[in-house]
């Protein structure tokens, strides 16, 4: 090891090969203060972040004004009209209702799957590596997927439920009130349980064996071993996953925005699509800013807390 | 109960084996339907199987003409759906995007893995929570922020917002690679006197090549794959894949056949990409929390 280290301080050289105001710009870099190392990320966040969040706050309280077409001071109306907003207050219904079954189904779907392929048996490394396929199409295109899929009239999803009785003749999925949000839920449970599969899978090959071993020898069932043993080892991993999908179960717009834009009504709206919207369809720029500032907060507090209790640590 | 174990044994591979092919069944009819002609698509009931393949659909949407294979005269280049720049866009984006996040994420992570300064744990909470804000509500003031300054509509505007976007990932994800690399060699390091840009560079970034790899592919996946952004940000200047995709919804139909073509076409670099780091995959996608 010190050779390495010796190695590295003979090669002191060339550095001093650079160009002079390449040097100087190194030059912070070579003392004990993190400072200069995380200056770049630093302004770089700050300008793409923080900015923005100012920009939105001060939004909020302006509204563009058509007529005149300039954005004008109308104080805290855009909040107060929120309060008394019907279609925002089902946004966020929609919101919730999509958030706590999208992620439960791939929780527990994702667990099950899990173990199911917690095996040595031969081809199962491939079957692993197909599951990682879904995770890197476009969103967009997922949902360009299951618009094909689900189309009443050539779709092969409607078709196989039809032909189980599951939905009447001709039942558009996507284009009625009572089915649509299940339709874009399918996309994403389609596309985002291998998330959690692999994650929990990686989660299981892990675990030391002789809790397990020390189980079956007292008799114990799989499903005791499971509860008393296999969740208690794998919370970390657990709380883990579902905090990173739910934070982008909870800010999804993709599937939305191609397979129902929002219809049929308003039984898909959830939150970003609606400030979307009410921004760029609308021309609602103040409205929309605070719709947005809305989901923003509500998504810092729900993942704070759960980093808070659920003791999740980077 | 060795007859028992065996049967359960054999339910396991077919259930295993069905479920995953559940999971791949979207995908195949996917693919199949790039290959199809409209009067395979428009089926009823859905031909899964038994189809004329067909080029026509990536001869249209890439402007090329594939000689074998073709049943009528194509126009190269024809059609609305010429998507090959919007390709090239992509690539653009995702590669300068790429570049930028996993620079600045590889100096930040170096100094959160080595330096214990005052205030590292609240700083790393800070990088992570900008990973929760939702896209529409940096995208919403960005617009109006982008229009005063003149990005709106360039490459340099995209790529930057990605580059951000993938920031919180690159910069935990490195960390864990560094807190890989011992310690110890830079402190003998530096009783020899090297400086600390000496060793970041000449020996901790060579021991952790295969995570900057790593990093660097998945961002270049989620910069690929973004819609949001792209969508609220750009015009006609430039469109990436994913959402020039979704207007091929056109008042007079859907182009299916073309829209799967590009999907297709888009599919595959991640594909190729996601089988080069599957060992690092579940550590990338719990953004470096969870080792394997």
């Amino acid at each position: 090891m010190s050779r390495t280290a010796a190695a590295a301080a003979g090669a002191g050289a060339p550095s001093a090969r650079l160009p002079a105001p390449l040097r100087a710009l190194l030059r912070p870099l070579s003392g004990e203060g993190a400072f200069p190392w995380l200056a770049p990320l630093v302004v770089m966040l700050l300008i793409f972040t923080i900015y923005p969040l100012l920009y939105n706050i001060w939004l909020s309280f302006h509204e563009y004004a058509p007529f005149r077409r300039q954005l004008e001071f109308v104080g805290v109306v855009n909040w107060v009209t929120l309060w008394s907003d019907t279609r925002f207050w089902g946004s966020l219904g929609v919101t919730f209702t999509y958030f706590f079954v999208v992620l439960t189904i791939q929780l527990v779907l994702g667990m099950a799957i899990a173990l199911l392929l917690d095996s040595d048996e031969p081809g199962f490394g491939l079957l692993r590596a197909l599951l990682t396929l879904t995770l890197v199409i476009p969103p967009a295109i997922t949902g360009m997927m299951f618009l094909l899929m689900q189309d009443p009239e050539f779709g092969v999803i409607s078709y196989v439920l039809q032909a189980l009785g599951v939905i009447g003749e001709n039942h558009p999925i996507l284009a009625s009130r009572s089915t649509a949000l299940l339709g874009v839920m399918l996309a994403d449970i389609w596309q985002w349980t291998p998330f959690m599969v692999l994650i929990f899978l990686a989660g299981l090959r892990s675990l030391p064996p002789e809790p397990f071993e020390a189980a079956m020898l007292d008799g114990a069932s799989p499903v005791q071993i499971f509860r008393r043993i296999t969740l208690p080892l794998m919370w970390k991993v657990i709380a883990v996953a579902v905090l990173i999908r739910g934070i982008d179960v909870f800010r999804m717009f993709d599937y939305v925005f191609v397979m129902t834009s929002g219809g049929p009504g308003t039984s898909t709206y959830v939150l970003s699509l609606y400030a979307w919207q009410q921004t760029f369809s609308f021309i609602k720029w103040g409205y929309g800013a605070t719709i947005s500032l809305v989901s923003l907060i509500l998504i810092l507090i729900i993942a704070n807390l759960f980093i808070k209790f659920a003791r999740v640590r980077w | 109960m060795t007859v028992h174990s065996a049967s359960r044994r054999r339910l396991r591979i077919v259930a295993a084996w069905s479920v995953v092919a559940l999971f791949v069944f979207p995908l195949y009819y996917w693919i199949t339907t790039a290959f199809k002609n409209a009067r395979d698509i428009f089926d009823q009931p859905p031909s899964v199987w038994a189809f004329d393949p067909t080029l026509k659909n990536f001869e249209e949407v890439f402007g090329i003409s594939l000689g074998f294979l073709r049943q009528q005269e194509v126009l190269p280049g024809g059609g609305n759906f010429y998507m090959a720049p919007r390709l090239w866009d992509s690539i653009v984006v995702a590669f300068g995007s790429t570049v930028l996040s996993v620079t600045l994420a590889t100096l930040a992570a170096y100094a959160l893995s080595r330096f214990p300064f005052r205030g590292r744990h609240a700083f790393v909470a800070w990088v992570l929570s900008t990973r929760m804000m939702p896209p529409v509500a940096v995208a919403i003031p960005l617009f109006f922020i982008y229009k005063d300054v003149g990005l709106l509509d360039t490459y340099a505007g995209v790529i930057l917002i990605h580059a951000v976007m993938n920031l919180p990932l690159a910069v935990l994800l490195m960390k864990s690679f560094f807190d890989d690399v011992p310690k110890e060699i830079d402190e003998s390091a530096i009783i020899d006197g090297a400086s600390r840009w000496l060793i970041f560079r000449r020996v901790v970034l060579p021991m952790a090549k295969g995570g900057i790899a790593a990093t660097a592919v998945l961002c270049f996946i989620f910069s690929w794959t973004e819609f949001v952004f792209v969508l609220t940000l750009t015009q006609t200047g430039l469109k990436t894949v994913p959402v020039v995709s979704s207007s091929f919804v056109t008042s007079t139909g859907t182009a299916w056949g073309n829209m799967a073509a590009l999907g297709v076409a888009a599919m595959v670099p991640a594909f190729v990409f996601i089988l080069l780091v599957q060992k690092q995959l579940v550590r990338g996608l719990t953004l470096g929390s969870l080792k394997q």
